[in-house]
Protein backbone atom coordinates (compact mmCIF):
# COMPACT_ATOMS: atom_id res chain seq x y z
CA UNK A 1 0.00 0.00 0.00
CA UNK A 2 2.97 2.45 -0.54
CA UNK A 3 1.72 4.02 -3.12
CA UNK A 4 -1.70 4.99 -1.39
CA UNK A 5 1.06 6.92 1.28
CA UNK A 6 2.59 8.47 -1.62
CA UNK A 7 -0.45 10.36 -1.84
CA UNK A 8 -1.04 11.16 1.10
CA UNK A 9 2.78 12.58 1.70
CA UNK A 10 3.37 14.08 -1.36
CA UNK A 11 0.98 16.84 -0.51
CA UNK A 12 2.69 19.05 1.96
CA UNK A 13 -0.12 20.20 4.32
CA UNK A 14 -1.79 16.42 4.03
CA UNK A 15 -5.35 15.94 2.49
CA UNK A 16 -5.82 19.81 3.22
CA UNK A 17 -6.98 21.83 0.82
CA UNK A 18 -8.59 20.70 -2.54
CA UNK A 19 -5.98 22.42 -4.33
CA UNK A 20 -3.48 20.26 -2.42
CA UNK A 21 -5.36 16.88 -3.16
CA UNK A 22 -5.28 18.09 -6.52
CA UNK A 23 -1.64 18.85 -7.12
CA UNK A 24 -0.69 15.41 -5.08
CA UNK A 25 -2.79 13.17 -7.13
CA UNK A 26 -1.77 15.21 -10.75
CA UNK A 27 2.08 14.69 -9.14
CA UNK A 28 1.32 11.18 -8.32
CA UNK A 29 0.34 10.35 -11.74
CA UNK A 30 3.14 10.96 -13.39
CA UNK A 31 5.74 9.62 -10.69
CA UNK A 32 3.35 6.59 -11.44
CA UNK A 33 3.93 6.99 -15.17
CA UNK A 34 7.71 7.86 -14.95
CA UNK A 35 8.20 4.62 -12.34
CA UNK A 36 7.18 2.47 -14.91
CA UNK A 37 9.77 3.22 -17.88
CA UNK A 38 8.94 0.37 -20.23
CA UNK A 39 5.02 1.74 -20.59
CA UNK A 40 6.00 5.10 -21.34
CA UNK A 41 8.84 4.36 -24.08
CA UNK A 42 6.55 1.57 -25.48
CA UNK A 43 4.10 5.07 -26.22
CA UNK A 44 7.09 6.80 -27.72
CA UNK A 45 7.91 3.81 -29.61
CA UNK A 46 4.65 3.18 -31.01
CA UNK A 47 4.54 7.38 -32.26
CA UNK A 48 7.31 7.57 -34.03
CA UNK A 49 6.68 3.40 -35.85
CA UNK A 50 3.76 5.12 -36.81
CA UNK A 51 5.02 8.61 -37.98
CA UNK A 52 7.85 6.34 -39.79
CA UNK A 53 5.04 4.25 -41.21
CA UNK A 54 3.48 7.03 -42.70
CA UNK A 55 6.77 8.05 -44.14
CA UNK A 56 7.69 5.14 -45.91
CA UNK A 57 3.86 4.59 -47.47
CA UNK A 58 4.05 7.60 -48.63
CA UNK A 59 7.28 7.40 -50.17
CA UNK A 60 8.28 10.39 -48.39
CA UNK A 61 6.46 12.55 -50.89
CA UNK A 62 3.05 13.55 -48.86
CA UNK A 63 1.39 16.66 -50.39
CA UNK A 64 -0.21 19.74 -47.98
CA UNK A 65 -3.85 17.04 -47.56
CA UNK A 66 -1.76 13.78 -46.79
CA UNK A 67 0.77 15.54 -43.84
CA UNK A 68 -2.39 17.33 -41.73
CA UNK A 69 -4.32 14.03 -42.62
CA UNK A 70 -1.56 11.83 -41.12
CA UNK A 71 -0.79 14.04 -38.71
CA UNK A 72 -4.15 14.08 -37.06
CA UNK A 73 -4.37 10.35 -37.36
CA UNK A 74 -1.04 9.74 -35.80
CA UNK A 75 -1.93 12.06 -33.28
CA UNK A 76 -5.28 10.49 -32.68
CA UNK A 77 -3.82 6.80 -32.54
CA UNK A 78 -1.07 7.95 -30.17
CA UNK A 79 -3.47 9.23 -27.52
CA UNK A 80 -5.71 6.00 -27.56
CA UNK A 81 -2.74 4.28 -26.85
CA UNK A 82 -1.36 6.64 -24.36
CA UNK A 83 -4.58 6.39 -22.24
CA UNK A 84 -6.13 3.52 -23.34
CA UNK A 85 -4.99 1.00 -20.34
CA UNK A 86 -5.93 0.69 -16.37
CA UNK A 87 -3.54 2.74 -13.75
CA UNK A 88 -2.61 0.99 -10.78
CA UNK A 89 -4.68 3.88 -8.82
CA UNK A 90 -7.77 2.08 -11.29
CA UNK A 91 -8.13 -0.79 -9.58
CA UNK A 92 -11.37 -1.47 -6.93
CA UNK A 93 -9.49 -1.71 -3.58
CA UNK A 94 -7.46 1.68 -4.72
CA UNK A 95 -10.90 3.26 -5.38
CA UNK A 96 -12.39 2.29 -2.48
CA UNK A 97 -9.55 3.67 -0.36
CA UNK A 98 -9.49 6.69 -2.33
CA UNK A 99 -13.18 7.74 -2.29
CA UNK A 100 -12.68 8.02 1.71
CA UNK A 101 -9.72 10.71 0.76
CA UNK A 102 -10.25 12.94 -1.78
CA UNK A 103 -13.16 14.17 -3.75
CA UNK A 104 -14.18 12.58 -6.92
CA UNK A 105 -13.94 15.99 -9.02
CA UNK A 106 -10.73 16.66 -7.35
CA UNK A 107 -9.73 13.01 -8.60
CA UNK A 108 -11.33 13.75 -12.65
CA UNK A 109 -9.43 16.98 -12.43
CA UNK A 110 -6.01 15.57 -11.87
CA UNK A 111 -6.74 12.67 -14.38
CA UNK A 112 -7.50 15.75 -16.85
CA UNK A 113 -4.66 17.29 -16.13
CA UNK A 114 -2.38 14.53 -16.39
CA UNK A 115 -3.74 13.79 -19.93
CA UNK A 116 -3.52 16.62 -21.03
CA UNK A 117 -0.02 16.93 -20.15
CA UNK A 118 0.71 13.57 -21.34
CA UNK A 119 -0.98 13.96 -24.49
CA UNK A 120 1.08 17.43 -25.10
CA UNK A 121 4.27 15.42 -24.49
CA UNK A 122 2.84 12.75 -27.40
CA UNK A 123 2.13 15.71 -29.48
CA UNK A 124 5.30 17.21 -28.99
CA UNK A 125 7.24 13.83 -29.85
CA UNK A 126 4.90 13.25 -32.83
CA UNK A 127 5.04 16.73 -34.13
CA UNK A 128 9.27 16.39 -34.40
CA UNK A 129 8.79 13.03 -36.09
CA UNK A 130 6.85 14.32 -38.62
CA UNK A 131 9.12 16.96 -39.01
CA UNK A 132 12.59 14.44 -39.01
CA UNK A 133 10.56 12.17 -41.17
CA UNK A 134 7.94 13.94 -43.69
CA UNK A 135 9.68 17.21 -44.10
CA UNK A 136 8.61 21.24 -43.49
CA UNK A 137 8.11 22.12 -47.17
CA UNK A 138 4.54 22.50 -46.36
CA UNK A 139 5.27 24.60 -42.84
CA UNK A 140 7.04 27.83 -43.34
CA UNK A 141 8.43 29.72 -40.18
CA UNK A 142 5.32 30.47 -38.21
CA UNK A 143 3.50 28.10 -39.39
CA UNK A 144 4.96 25.48 -37.90
CA UNK A 145 4.41 27.87 -34.71
CA UNK A 146 0.46 27.25 -35.18
CA UNK A 147 0.38 23.80 -36.22
CA UNK A 148 1.88 22.82 -33.06
CA UNK A 149 -0.55 25.04 -31.43
CA UNK A 150 -3.02 23.46 -32.68
CA UNK A 151 -1.72 19.90 -31.35
CA UNK A 152 -1.62 21.04 -28.20
CA UNK A 153 -4.90 22.31 -27.92
CA UNK A 154 -6.47 19.04 -29.95
CA UNK A 155 -4.49 17.50 -26.90
CA UNK A 156 -6.25 19.57 -24.09
CA UNK A 157 -9.74 18.62 -25.77
CA UNK A 158 -8.84 14.62 -26.38
CA UNK A 159 -7.86 14.20 -22.95
CA UNK A 160 -10.56 16.24 -21.35
CA UNK A 161 -12.76 13.60 -23.44
CA UNK A 162 -11.07 10.54 -23.07
CA UNK A 163 -10.13 11.06 -19.61
CA UNK A 164 -13.87 10.41 -18.88
CA UNK A 165 -14.39 7.42 -21.62
CA UNK A 166 -11.39 5.48 -19.78
CA UNK A 167 -12.82 5.87 -16.31
CA UNK A 168 -16.34 4.36 -17.78
CA UNK A 169 -14.21 1.80 -19.56
CA UNK A 170 -12.57 0.83 -16.67
CA UNK A 171 -15.61 0.42 -14.67
CA UNK A 172 -16.85 -1.61 -17.33
CA UNK A 173 -14.46 -3.82 -16.81
CA UNK A 174 -13.53 -3.64 -20.69
CA UNK A 175 -10.06 -3.23 -22.21
CA UNK A 176 -9.08 -1.19 -25.24
CA UNK A 177 -11.48 -2.70 -27.26
CA UNK A 178 -14.48 -0.57 -25.19
CA UNK A 179 -12.42 2.43 -25.16
CA UNK A 180 -12.52 2.34 -28.94
CA UNK A 181 -16.16 1.68 -29.65
CA UNK A 182 -16.84 4.48 -26.82
CA UNK A 183 -14.15 6.62 -27.52
CA UNK A 184 -13.73 6.91 -31.28
CA UNK A 185 -17.29 8.35 -32.62
CA UNK A 186 -17.25 10.93 -29.41
CA UNK A 187 -13.94 11.96 -30.41
CA UNK A 188 -14.79 12.84 -34.73
CA UNK A 189 -16.09 16.01 -33.84
CA UNK A 190 -12.73 17.04 -32.44
CA UNK A 191 -10.92 15.64 -34.68
CA UNK A 192 -13.03 17.13 -37.58
CA UNK A 193 -12.00 21.15 -36.23
CA UNK A 194 -8.69 20.36 -35.50
CA UNK A 195 -7.97 18.93 -39.04
CA UNK A 196 -9.68 21.94 -40.78
CA UNK A 197 -7.46 23.67 -38.50
CA UNK A 198 -4.22 22.30 -39.83
CA UNK A 199 -5.36 22.51 -43.41
CA UNK A 200 -6.44 26.60 -42.97
CA UNK A 201 -2.61 26.97 -41.54
CA UNK A 202 -0.68 24.35 -44.70
CA UNK A 203 -2.90 26.49 -47.00
CA UNK A 204 -1.36 29.35 -45.19
CA UNK A 205 -4.52 30.99 -44.67
CA UNK A 206 -3.61 33.62 -41.52
CA UNK A 207 -4.01 32.79 -38.12
CA UNK A 208 -6.77 35.67 -37.02
CA UNK A 209 -8.66 33.82 -39.63
CA UNK A 210 -8.81 30.53 -38.35
CA UNK A 211 -8.24 31.14 -34.89
CA UNK A 212 -12.10 30.33 -34.38
CA UNK A 213 -11.56 26.69 -34.41
CA UNK A 214 -8.95 26.89 -31.78
CA UNK A 215 -11.09 28.64 -29.33
CA UNK A 216 -13.73 25.87 -30.95
CA UNK A 217 -11.59 23.22 -29.25
CA UNK A 218 -11.14 25.11 -26.23
CA UNK A 219 -15.19 25.04 -26.06
CA UNK A 220 -15.50 21.54 -26.39
CA UNK A 221 -12.54 21.00 -23.55
CA UNK A 222 -14.40 23.13 -21.39
CA UNK A 223 -17.72 21.49 -22.14
CA UNK A 224 -16.26 17.89 -22.19
CA UNK A 225 -14.47 18.89 -18.57
CA UNK A 226 -17.31 20.15 -17.15
CA UNK A 227 -19.17 16.84 -17.91
CA UNK A 228 -16.84 14.75 -16.39
CA UNK A 229 -17.03 17.73 -13.47
CA UNK A 230 -20.63 16.59 -12.84
CA UNK A 231 -20.66 13.36 -14.01
CA UNK A 232 -17.30 11.42 -12.92
CA UNK A 233 -18.90 11.44 -8.95
CA UNK A 234 -22.01 9.01 -10.47
CA UNK A 235 -18.78 7.02 -12.20
CA UNK A 236 -16.85 6.27 -9.46
CA UNK A 237 -19.85 5.83 -6.31
CA UNK A 238 -20.57 1.89 -5.68
CA UNK B 1 -59.67 4.51 -24.50
CA UNK B 2 -58.94 8.30 -23.60
CA UNK B 3 -55.39 8.22 -23.01
CA UNK B 4 -54.91 6.16 -25.90
CA UNK B 5 -56.05 8.73 -28.31
CA UNK B 6 -52.71 9.80 -29.18
CA UNK B 7 -51.70 6.64 -30.73
CA UNK B 8 -54.58 6.34 -32.31
CA UNK B 9 -54.04 9.71 -33.87
CA UNK B 10 -50.79 9.16 -34.15
CA UNK B 11 -51.90 6.26 -36.67
CA UNK B 12 -54.57 7.81 -38.54
CA UNK B 13 -51.64 10.71 -39.05
CA UNK B 14 -49.03 8.70 -40.84
CA UNK B 15 -51.85 6.65 -42.84
CA UNK B 16 -53.37 9.80 -44.36
CA UNK B 17 -49.67 10.90 -44.88
CA UNK B 18 -48.43 7.67 -46.36
CA UNK B 19 -51.53 8.18 -49.07
CA UNK B 20 -50.97 11.75 -49.62
CA UNK B 21 -47.26 10.75 -50.21
CA UNK B 22 -48.11 8.12 -52.71
CA UNK B 23 -51.17 9.45 -54.10
CA UNK B 24 -51.20 13.37 -54.60
CA UNK B 25 -50.07 14.34 -58.01
CA UNK B 26 -46.82 16.60 -59.19
CA UNK B 27 -47.17 20.18 -60.45
CA UNK B 28 -45.91 20.49 -64.17
CA UNK B 29 -42.65 21.64 -65.02
CA UNK B 30 -40.11 21.89 -67.96
CA UNK B 31 -37.08 19.61 -67.90
CA UNK B 32 -34.79 20.29 -70.78
CA UNK B 33 -34.47 22.36 -74.26
CA UNK B 34 -32.05 20.30 -76.55
CA UNK B 35 -30.98 20.79 -80.15
CA UNK B 36 -32.13 17.75 -82.06
CA UNK B 37 -29.07 18.90 -84.66
CA UNK B 38 -32.37 19.03 -87.84
CA UNK B 39 -33.30 22.09 -88.91
CA UNK B 40 -37.03 22.82 -89.83
CA UNK B 41 -38.25 25.45 -91.99
CA UNK B 42 -40.39 28.14 -90.11
CA UNK B 43 -43.79 29.78 -90.97
CA UNK B 44 -43.36 33.16 -90.33
CA UNK B 45 -39.74 33.94 -91.49
CA UNK B 46 -39.80 32.00 -94.38
CA UNK B 47 -36.56 30.49 -93.31
CA UNK B 48 -34.89 27.37 -91.88
CA UNK B 49 -34.03 27.13 -88.21
CA UNK B 50 -32.68 24.85 -85.50
CA UNK B 51 -34.72 22.69 -84.17
CA UNK B 52 -35.04 21.66 -80.51
CA UNK B 53 -37.04 19.44 -78.59
CA UNK B 54 -38.77 20.22 -75.67
CA UNK B 55 -38.89 18.23 -72.71
CA UNK B 56 -41.91 19.01 -69.67
CA UNK B 57 -42.45 16.77 -66.63
CA UNK B 58 -46.05 16.18 -65.85
CA UNK B 59 -47.60 18.89 -68.74
CA UNK B 60 -50.23 18.63 -70.44
CA UNK B 61 -49.63 19.93 -73.39
CA UNK B 62 -51.64 17.60 -76.46
CA UNK B 63 -54.99 18.50 -74.31
CA UNK B 64 -54.52 22.30 -76.03
CA UNK B 65 -51.97 21.86 -78.34
CA UNK B 66 -52.46 25.57 -79.97
CA UNK B 67 -52.27 27.34 -76.28
CA UNK B 68 -48.69 26.32 -76.04
CA UNK B 69 -46.66 29.42 -76.10
CA UNK B 70 -42.43 28.95 -75.69
CA UNK B 71 -40.43 32.32 -74.92
CA UNK B 72 -36.92 32.59 -73.87
CA UNK B 73 -36.33 35.69 -71.31
CA UNK B 74 -32.46 36.88 -70.90
CA UNK B 75 -33.01 39.75 -68.56
CA UNK B 76 -35.17 42.16 -70.38
CA UNK B 77 -35.53 40.81 -73.47
CA UNK B 78 -38.41 38.58 -74.48
CA UNK B 79 -38.23 36.03 -77.56
CA UNK B 80 -41.14 33.84 -78.72
CA UNK B 81 -39.80 30.37 -80.20
CA UNK B 82 -42.09 28.87 -82.84
CA UNK B 83 -44.18 25.53 -81.43
CA UNK B 84 -43.24 23.16 -84.55
CA UNK B 85 -45.38 20.31 -83.34
CA UNK B 86 -46.98 18.80 -79.94
CA UNK B 87 -45.58 14.94 -79.82
CA UNK B 88 -47.33 14.47 -76.26
CA UNK B 89 -48.58 15.64 -73.68
CA UNK B 90 -44.72 15.94 -72.25
CA UNK B 91 -42.97 16.62 -75.67
CA UNK B 92 -42.85 19.31 -78.42
CA UNK B 93 -41.11 19.89 -81.18
CA UNK B 94 -39.68 23.56 -81.01
CA UNK B 95 -37.98 25.88 -83.83
CA UNK B 96 -35.29 28.33 -82.47
CA UNK B 97 -36.23 31.49 -84.55
CA UNK B 98 -33.54 33.77 -82.65
CA UNK B 99 -31.52 36.14 -84.88
CA UNK B 100 -27.64 35.10 -85.48
CA UNK B 101 -27.04 38.73 -83.02
CA UNK B 102 -28.06 38.16 -80.04
CA UNK B 103 -27.74 39.83 -76.37
CA UNK B 104 -26.97 36.70 -74.16
CA UNK B 105 -25.84 33.60 -74.43
CA UNK B 106 -27.71 31.96 -71.40
CA UNK B 107 -31.32 32.51 -71.44
CA UNK B 108 -34.68 31.38 -69.04
CA UNK B 109 -37.16 28.83 -71.18
CA UNK B 110 -40.62 30.14 -70.17
CA UNK B 111 -43.54 28.20 -71.27
CA UNK B 112 -47.54 29.29 -71.23
CA UNK B 113 -50.50 26.80 -71.67
CA UNK B 114 -53.90 27.19 -70.74
CA UNK B 115 -53.55 23.84 -68.34
CA UNK B 116 -50.21 24.30 -66.72
CA UNK B 117 -49.91 28.01 -66.21
CA UNK B 118 -46.48 29.83 -66.54
CA UNK B 119 -43.69 26.88 -66.32
CA UNK B 120 -39.99 28.52 -66.13
CA UNK B 121 -36.79 26.61 -66.71
CA UNK B 122 -33.94 28.67 -65.55
CA UNK B 123 -30.56 28.43 -68.34
CA UNK B 124 -32.47 26.09 -69.96
CA UNK B 125 -31.18 27.43 -72.87
CA UNK B 126 -27.64 27.97 -73.84
CA UNK B 127 -26.46 29.54 -77.43
CA UNK B 128 -22.69 28.89 -77.94
CA UNK B 129 -22.21 29.54 -81.42
CA UNK B 130 -24.02 32.79 -81.49
CA UNK B 131 -22.61 36.55 -82.26
CA UNK B 132 -23.07 38.29 -79.02
CA UNK B 133 -23.76 41.77 -78.73
CA UNK B 134 -25.73 43.15 -75.61
CA UNK B 135 -26.66 46.22 -77.24
CA UNK B 136 -29.51 44.52 -79.19
CA UNK B 137 -33.08 44.91 -77.75
CA UNK B 138 -35.47 42.02 -78.20
CA UNK B 139 -38.65 42.92 -76.33
CA UNK B 140 -41.37 43.83 -78.70
CA UNK B 141 -44.33 41.19 -77.38
CA UNK B 142 -45.65 40.64 -73.88
CA UNK B 143 -46.47 37.51 -72.15
CA UNK B 144 -49.30 37.10 -69.64
CA UNK B 145 -47.63 34.84 -66.67
CA UNK B 146 -50.22 33.17 -64.72
CA UNK B 147 -50.44 30.51 -61.94
CA UNK B 148 -52.76 27.18 -63.20
CA UNK B 149 -55.59 26.51 -61.52
CA UNK B 150 -54.68 22.58 -61.50
CA UNK B 151 -56.09 20.10 -58.08
CA UNK B 152 -53.64 19.56 -55.19
CA UNK B 153 -50.31 18.82 -56.21
CA UNK B 154 -46.88 18.60 -54.52
CA UNK B 155 -44.54 21.51 -56.25
CA UNK B 156 -42.26 20.72 -59.16
CA UNK B 157 -38.78 21.65 -58.46
CA UNK B 158 -35.65 20.85 -60.57
CA UNK B 159 -33.81 17.49 -60.25
CA UNK B 160 -35.37 16.85 -57.13
CA UNK B 161 -38.68 15.66 -59.39
CA UNK B 162 -40.58 12.86 -57.65
CA UNK B 163 -38.34 12.44 -54.87
CA UNK B 164 -39.79 15.15 -53.27
CA UNK B 165 -42.03 12.68 -51.86
CA UNK B 166 -39.56 11.82 -49.50
CA UNK B 167 -39.43 14.56 -47.90
CA UNK B 168 -42.83 13.53 -45.56
CA UNK B 169 -40.10 10.42 -45.16
CA UNK B 170 -36.68 11.51 -44.52
CA UNK B 171 -37.08 14.36 -42.91
CA UNK B 172 -39.38 13.37 -40.03
CA UNK B 173 -36.80 10.48 -39.55
CA UNK B 174 -34.68 12.63 -37.75
CA UNK B 175 -37.50 14.87 -35.81
CA UNK B 176 -38.21 11.54 -34.10
CA UNK B 177 -34.91 10.69 -33.31
CA UNK B 178 -34.43 13.79 -31.87
CA UNK B 179 -37.41 13.39 -29.49
CA UNK B 180 -36.50 10.00 -28.84
CA UNK B 181 -32.98 11.05 -27.86
CA UNK B 182 -34.03 13.79 -25.79
CA UNK B 183 -36.16 11.50 -23.93
CA UNK B 184 -33.67 9.18 -22.94
CA UNK B 185 -31.22 12.02 -22.00
CA UNK B 186 -34.16 13.57 -19.67
CA UNK B 187 -34.50 9.74 -18.51
CA UNK B 188 -30.56 9.45 -17.86
CA UNK B 189 -30.72 12.54 -15.82
CA UNK B 190 -33.49 11.34 -13.75
CA UNK B 191 -31.76 7.70 -13.66
CA UNK B 192 -28.60 9.33 -12.15
CA UNK B 193 -30.72 11.16 -9.71
CA UNK B 194 -32.39 7.91 -8.17
CA UNK B 195 -30.58 5.82 -6.04
CA UNK B 196 -30.99 2.27 -6.92
CA UNK B 197 -34.65 2.18 -8.99
CA UNK B 198 -33.74 1.67 -13.13
CA UNK B 199 -36.92 2.10 -14.51
CA UNK B 200 -35.87 5.66 -16.08
CA UNK B 201 -32.64 3.50 -16.92
CA UNK B 202 -35.29 1.19 -18.98
CA UNK B 203 -36.57 4.11 -20.39
CA UNK B 204 -33.43 5.57 -21.89
CA UNK B 205 -32.72 2.36 -23.11
CA UNK B 206 -35.87 1.85 -25.14
CA UNK B 207 -36.08 5.18 -26.27
CA UNK B 208 -32.14 5.09 -27.50
CA UNK B 209 -33.06 1.87 -29.38
CA UNK B 210 -36.00 3.41 -30.96
CA UNK B 211 -34.67 6.43 -31.95
CA UNK B 212 -31.54 4.15 -33.55
CA UNK B 213 -33.80 2.60 -35.94
CA UNK B 214 -35.49 6.07 -36.76
CA UNK B 215 -31.06 7.10 -37.25
CA UNK B 216 -31.26 4.09 -39.53
CA UNK B 217 -34.03 4.73 -41.20
CA UNK B 218 -33.34 8.43 -41.45
CA UNK B 219 -29.78 7.16 -43.35
CA UNK B 220 -31.67 4.85 -46.09
CA UNK B 221 -33.85 7.17 -46.95
CA UNK B 222 -31.24 10.10 -47.20
CA UNK B 223 -29.29 7.53 -48.85
CA UNK B 224 -31.74 6.89 -51.34
CA UNK B 225 -32.78 10.70 -52.45
CA UNK B 226 -29.03 11.32 -52.05
CA UNK B 227 -28.42 8.78 -55.18
CA UNK B 228 -31.33 10.75 -56.84
CA UNK B 229 -30.03 13.98 -56.83
CA UNK B 230 -26.57 14.17 -56.10
CA UNK B 231 -26.03 11.09 -58.24
CA UNK B 232 -24.59 9.13 -54.95
CA UNK B 233 -25.44 6.61 -52.68
CA UNK B 234 -23.30 8.35 -49.99
CA UNK B 235 -21.43 12.36 -50.24
CA UNK B 236 -18.44 13.76 -48.17
CA UNK B 237 -20.70 16.07 -46.36
CA UNK B 238 -20.86 17.50 -42.61
CA UNK B 239 -24.39 16.66 -42.09
CA UNK B 240 -24.25 13.19 -43.40
CA UNK B 241 -21.47 12.61 -41.59
CA UNK B 242 -22.39 13.99 -38.54
CA UNK B 243 -25.70 12.04 -38.68
CA UNK B 244 -23.92 8.81 -39.11
CA UNK B 245 -21.25 9.66 -36.37
CA UNK B 246 -24.81 10.17 -34.32
CA UNK B 247 -25.76 6.54 -35.55
CA UNK B 248 -22.51 5.30 -34.40
CA UNK B 249 -22.16 6.99 -30.91
CA UNK B 250 -25.34 5.80 -29.95
CA UNK B 251 -24.14 2.03 -31.05
CA UNK B 252 -21.51 2.71 -28.55
CA UNK B 253 -24.58 3.36 -25.94
CA UNK B 254 -25.69 -0.36 -26.38
CA UNK B 255 -22.34 -2.20 -26.75
CA UNK B 256 -21.64 0.06 -23.52
CA UNK B 257 -24.85 -1.43 -21.75
CA UNK B 258 -24.15 -4.94 -23.22
CA UNK B 259 -20.81 -5.15 -21.26
CA UNK B 260 -22.11 -4.84 -18.29
CA UNK B 261 -23.76 -7.32 -15.97
CA UNK B 262 -24.84 -5.41 -12.71
CA UNK B 263 -27.91 -3.21 -13.20
CA UNK B 264 -27.09 -0.43 -11.24
CA UNK B 265 -23.69 0.12 -12.50
CA UNK B 266 -24.78 -0.66 -15.72
CA UNK B 267 -27.66 1.93 -15.32
CA UNK B 268 -25.35 4.38 -13.87
CA UNK B 269 -22.72 4.14 -16.46
CA UNK B 270 -25.25 3.71 -19.67
CA UNK B 271 -26.40 7.57 -17.94
CA UNK B 272 -23.21 9.24 -17.85
CA UNK B 273 -22.34 8.07 -21.38
CA UNK B 274 -25.49 9.11 -22.94
CA UNK B 275 -25.30 12.90 -21.65
CA UNK B 276 -22.01 12.78 -23.37
CA UNK B 277 -24.14 11.38 -26.22
CA UNK B 278 -26.30 14.06 -26.76
CA UNK B 279 -24.24 16.69 -25.97
CA UNK B 280 -22.33 15.20 -29.13
CA UNK B 281 -25.46 14.35 -31.20
CA UNK B 282 -25.75 18.57 -30.77
CA UNK B 283 -22.34 19.49 -31.70
CA UNK B 284 -22.79 17.11 -34.59
CA UNK B 285 -26.44 17.74 -36.04
CA UNK B 286 -26.74 21.30 -34.63
CA UNK B 287 -23.63 23.30 -34.80
CA UNK B 288 -20.93 22.04 -36.73
CA UNK B 289 -22.76 21.97 -40.19
CA UNK B 290 -23.73 25.37 -39.71
CA UNK B 291 -20.18 25.82 -39.64
CA UNK B 292 -19.00 24.41 -42.86
CA UNK B 293 -20.80 24.43 -46.52
CA UNK B 294 -22.59 21.66 -47.29
CA UNK B 295 -25.08 20.48 -49.86
CA UNK B 296 -27.46 19.19 -47.23
CA UNK B 297 -30.57 21.82 -47.74
CA UNK B 298 -31.24 24.13 -44.72
CA UNK B 299 -27.55 24.47 -43.86
CA UNK B 300 -24.00 26.29 -44.54
CA UNK B 301 -25.69 29.22 -46.78
CA UNK B 302 -28.01 26.70 -48.59
CA UNK B 303 -31.12 28.58 -48.68
CA UNK B 304 -32.70 24.92 -48.53
CA UNK B 305 -36.06 24.02 -48.50
CA UNK B 306 -37.74 27.84 -47.87
CA UNK B 307 -39.01 28.12 -50.98
CA UNK B 308 -41.37 24.71 -50.49
CA UNK B 309 -42.18 25.90 -46.79
CA UNK B 310 -44.10 28.27 -48.54
CA UNK B 311 -45.96 25.65 -50.56
CA UNK B 312 -49.28 24.88 -48.94
CA UNK B 313 -49.64 21.57 -50.59
CA UNK B 314 -46.35 20.62 -48.94
CA UNK B 315 -46.53 21.99 -45.72
CA UNK B 316 -50.15 20.67 -45.42
CA UNK B 317 -48.46 16.96 -45.53
CA UNK B 318 -44.80 17.49 -44.08
CA UNK B 319 -46.71 19.07 -40.99
CA UNK B 320 -48.80 16.18 -40.16
CA UNK B 321 -46.03 13.67 -41.09
CA UNK B 322 -44.09 15.10 -38.20
CA UNK B 323 -46.45 14.97 -35.84
CA UNK B 324 -47.44 11.56 -36.92
CA UNK B 325 -44.13 9.92 -37.10
CA UNK B 326 -43.13 11.40 -33.76
CA UNK B 327 -45.98 9.87 -32.18
CA UNK B 328 -45.57 6.64 -34.17
CA UNK B 329 -41.77 6.62 -32.36
CA UNK B 330 -43.23 7.13 -28.78
CA UNK B 331 -45.66 4.27 -29.47
CA UNK B 332 -42.90 2.23 -30.25
CA UNK B 333 -40.91 3.36 -27.42
CA UNK B 334 -43.72 3.16 -24.69
CA UNK B 335 -44.38 -0.81 -26.36
CA UNK B 336 -40.48 -1.53 -25.85
CA UNK B 337 -39.98 0.08 -22.50
CA UNK B 338 -43.40 -2.84 -22.02
CA UNK B 339 -41.06 -5.59 -23.16
CA UNK B 340 -37.99 -4.34 -21.44
CA UNK B 341 -40.09 -4.56 -18.06
CA UNK B 342 -41.75 -8.04 -18.86
CA UNK B 343 -38.98 -9.46 -19.40
CA UNK B 344 -37.35 -8.48 -16.45
CA UNK B 345 -39.59 -9.68 -14.74
CA UNK B 346 -39.86 -12.90 -16.31
CA UNK B 347 -36.00 -13.52 -15.28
Amino acid sequence: MNEMEDIMNSSSAPASSAWSRFAALTRHAFKMEFRQKNGLAGLILFSIAAVYTCYQVTGSRADAEAWNALAWVVLLFSAFNAVAKSWPEDAPEMRAYLVHVVRPQEWVLARITFFSLLLCGMSSIVFMAFILFLGTEHLNGMQAVYFFMGMLVTSVALASLLAMIQALAVRANGGFGLIAVLGLPLIIPVILIATRYGMDILHGISFADTAHNLLFLGTLSGGFGALGFILFPYLWSD
Amino acid sequence: MAHNIWKIGGFILIACVLVLVFAVPMGPGLLELRGTGDTAMSNDLDRKMPEYLLTGFGTHWSENPQDLQVLVRSKANLARLEVIDVLDDTHARIGLTLPYSVPSKSWDVLTNHSVDGTLLLENGLFLSDRFIDESIILSDIDIEEFEADLPFHFPYQPRILESIRNLMLHVPMWFTMFVLMGIAFVASIKQLASARATAEDEKAESAVRVGLLFGILGLVTGSVWARFTWGAWWVDDPQLNGALVTVLVYSGYMVLRNSLESAALRARLSAVYNLFAFVILIILLMVLPRFTESLHPGKGGNPGFNSYDLDSALRAAFYPAVIGWILIGLWMHRINMRITRLNKKLK
